[in-house]
């Protein structure tokens, strides 16, 4: 009940400040001046604030319970991927004056249309990033309320629309900024003091998976789904009605609805598809669940690292940067900001394999940082903490979704229809209905995969057309048209099959789930190939020049 | 400056909506004189900046994650009780893409600094005097 109050604090404040905050921050006879005015500190912490998502809130920390250590590639990942932005794009896309990559498209290749084809995969890519978060906040809301999670999902969508139109668009960066404070201070605080408060055995158990995992005391599990698993050893549950059941070791499948009271000590069943629990691959810090873990992390860490740059949301906050020289130095402090937060997911993952292992019985391993804290401090702390946690995850999605959102509409509606105030709050209801649409069917998918979804088209479509922009003088615009859907078609296509169909397993499977590997070099090949077969414009060697001098 | 109010915007609402009354981009002059060669020669020079970056990347990424798989060993070796290729993978990783991220702006800013005809840009606007000797503009 404390959560609920929380979370309806947090969201009460959001709207306080969008409405009231901003006015009363300052007045500026030329707000463009005023925000290129604004430090680059202020504009690091913005950045880091918005792209911190429910991915890196909630995800990780889910993972990190269910596939092992190697979920942390997820935030290495999308920190390097800044690195990539600092190293490649940055300052020479300051330097263009270009507002998004659909802009940065016309001013490298000359054409409106390609303009629109840019503005359809912004669409895909922000769709898909938006989907999880509404997830992240549907699951959230129902885990402390108690609600069905389609109400969470839609409470979510009303509540981040309605803040924008209320006062929502006027958020300064100085807000965000706000917010990157507030969710660092939300999964820090909690996690140290898990930390000191789990006694030395408990963090003995947690940084050694070998010697298994048990029940820390008497769990009762509800299979909300048919669930097929394995035992290492015999163990007498108790049902429903309180009667016992010998459970022989070996392979077992119960209906959904099936309640087992597991007692104290019993090693956890191992569900199948899913890795053991403390296992050998659940130790290693690799990624994937397949038997192919390095080409799956590679594949992965390639697509986040790539498509960090492409993220529509992302690109966008570099413009208000003063100079190339500063839009730089700012990348470098996000990367700094970032490496500061992803210190802590971990904690809640290998904390929560020692004491809240059912999670992982009931796929709903996304929920372990806001359940942990009830686990690990019973009583008004572990209350108090799970009201934060609550909060600060809830209070994540609505800054990143409001942010996503708007990016989703301003860009639409700068590169694909005139922009006016009422079009874009019509854009940006629209946006979030369809966003809470995508997110009712996706309960039993994680967040993380969907989010490495939309990175995947992101480096598959934008990373080849801005590399190869910035730094190819030869770069035409058929070879850009023609990598862009080839890189769209096979991402979307890709990743879509292996979550909505099934397919075959072994190497198939592996090249559907993660094709960053195979799409991004298809993608940076046609464009490198259509553009031998045509000529740039005279003018282009001297786009691509500018862009390098200060 | 008048005590006028102005409605702070987000990047995002002025993005969309501010639109085309904006020069051709591409058509834009180089902002310094200067003639094409040094353009070039700074293009270059930045590029192999780029390509050092992201082969350095390509190694600490690769090359981490390979080592994990071929050197089982760094999961059983332990620093204050945590295995080494944990440490590795969710602390060191960090200060790593940092520094590695501010190497590169230092030697794209001596690359801008130590081309003659350019200063730091602090001065790209405002026009400047003639350079020690004329640039044969």
């Amino acid at each position: 009940m404390i959560s609920v109050l929380a979370i309806g604090l947090v969201l009460v404040t959001s709207l306080v400040i969008g409405v009231y905050g901003v006015r009363a921050a300052r007045s500026a006879s030329d707000f463009l001046v005023a925000s290129r005015r604004v430090t680059p500190h202020w504009n690091a912490m913005a950045i880091a604030g918005e792209y911190l998502s429910a991915a890196s809130m909630l995800g990780l920390a889910g993972l990190v319970l269910k596939n092992g250590v190697g979920a942390m590639w997820y935030a290495v990942g999308f920190t390097a991927g800044y690195v990539a932005v600092v190293a490649l794009v940055a300052g020479p896309m300051r330097r263009s004056g270009a507002y998004t990559v659909p802009d940065f498209a016309e001013y490298r290749l000359g054409a409106p249309r390609l303009r629109k084809l840019c503005g359809l995969v912004v669409l895909v890519i922000m769709l898909l990033y938006l989907v999880p978060q509404f997830k992240g906040a549907g699951v959230v809301l129902s885990l402390v309320s108690g609600t069905p999670y389609w109400v969470g999902v839609v409470l979510a969508g009303v509540v981040v629309s309605g803040s924008i139109a209320a006062g929502g668009m006027r958020s300064a960066t100085y807000v965000q900024a706000f917010h990157y404070v507030v969710k660092l201070a939300f999964i820090a605080v909690p996690a140290v003091y898990l930390v000191a408060v789990a006694g030395a055995d408990t963090r003995a158990e947690a940084l050694h998976p070998e010697w298994g995992t048990r029940f820390p005391e008497t769990t009762p599990v509800e299979f909300t789904v048919g669930t097929r698993f394995h035992l290492e050893a015999p163990v007498t549950v108790t049902d429903a009605s309180g009667a016992p059941v010998e459970l022989a070791a070996g392979e077992h499948t119960v209906a959904a609805g099936t309640e087992y009271v597991f007692p104290a000590g019993a090693g956890v069943p191992h569900p199948a598809g899913l890795p053991e629990l403390g296992g050998g691959q659940w130790r290693t810090p690799l990624l994937g669940t397949g038997g192919f873990a390095l080409f799956e992390t590679w594949s992965t860490l390639l697509a986040i690292t790539l498509g960090c740059m492409g993220l529509p949301h992302v690109i966008m906050r570099f413009h208000t940067s003063a100079t190339a020289h500063v839009a730089r130095r700012v990348g470098v402090g996000v990367i700094a900001l970032l490496g500061l937060f992803y210190l802590f997911p971990t904690v809640y993952g290998l904390l929560g394999r020692v004491l809240t292992p059912q999670l992982v019985l009931l796929r709903g391993t996304d929920t372990v940082a806001v359940v942990l804290p009830a686990e690990a401090a019973p009583g008004t702390a572990g209350t108090l903490l799970t009201a934060l946690v609550a909060a600060g995850a809830f209070g994540a999605f609505l800054s990143t979704s409001s942010g996503l959102l708007l990016a989703l509409a301003g860009g639409l509606s700068h590169d694909l229809f005139q922009g006016s105030v009422p079009r874009l709050r019509l854009a940006v209801a629209v946006g979030a209905c369809v966003a809470v649409l995508m997110a009712l069917p996706v309960e039993g998918i994680d967040i993380n995969v969907l989010v490495v979804w939309a990175f995947t088209v992101a480096a598959s479509t934008f990373c080849p057309l801005l590399v190869l922009g910035i730094w190819w003088r030869r770069l035409t615009l058929p070879g850009a048209a023609a990598g862009l859907v080839v890189g769209a078609v096979t991402a979307t296509g890709a990743v879509g099959w292996s979550i909505l169909a099934p397919t075959p397993p072994g190497w198939p499977a592996v090249l559907l789930a993660q094709p960053a590997a195979w799409t991004i070099p298809l993608a940076f090949t046609t464009m490198a190939v259509a553009s031998r077969f045509t000529r740039p414009p005279d003018w282009a060697e001297h786009a691509v020049l500018r862009l390098h001098s200060p | 400056m008048s005590a006028r109010r102005e409605k702070l915007t987000s990047p995002q609402t002025r993005v969309a909506l501010a639109r085309g009354n904006r020069p051709v981009q591409h058509l834009l002059p180089i902002p310094e004189p200067v003639d094409t060669e040094r353009a070039r020669r700074l293009f270059r020079a930045q590029r192999r900046v780029a390509v050092r970056t992201v082969a350095l990347l390509s190694a600490l990424l690769f090359g981490m994650s390979g080592a994990f798989a071929l050197f089982p060993v760094l999961g059983r070796v332990r620093w204050a009780e945590i295995p080494m290729s944990w440490l590795l993978l969710t602390v060191v990783v960090y200060p790593s893409l940092f520094g590695l991220a501010l190497w590169h702006v230092r030697s794209a800013e001596r690359v801008e600094e130590g081309d003659p005809e350019h200063g730091p840009e602090a001065g790209a606007s405002a026009p400047r005097s003639a350079g020690p000797d004329g640039s044969g503009r």
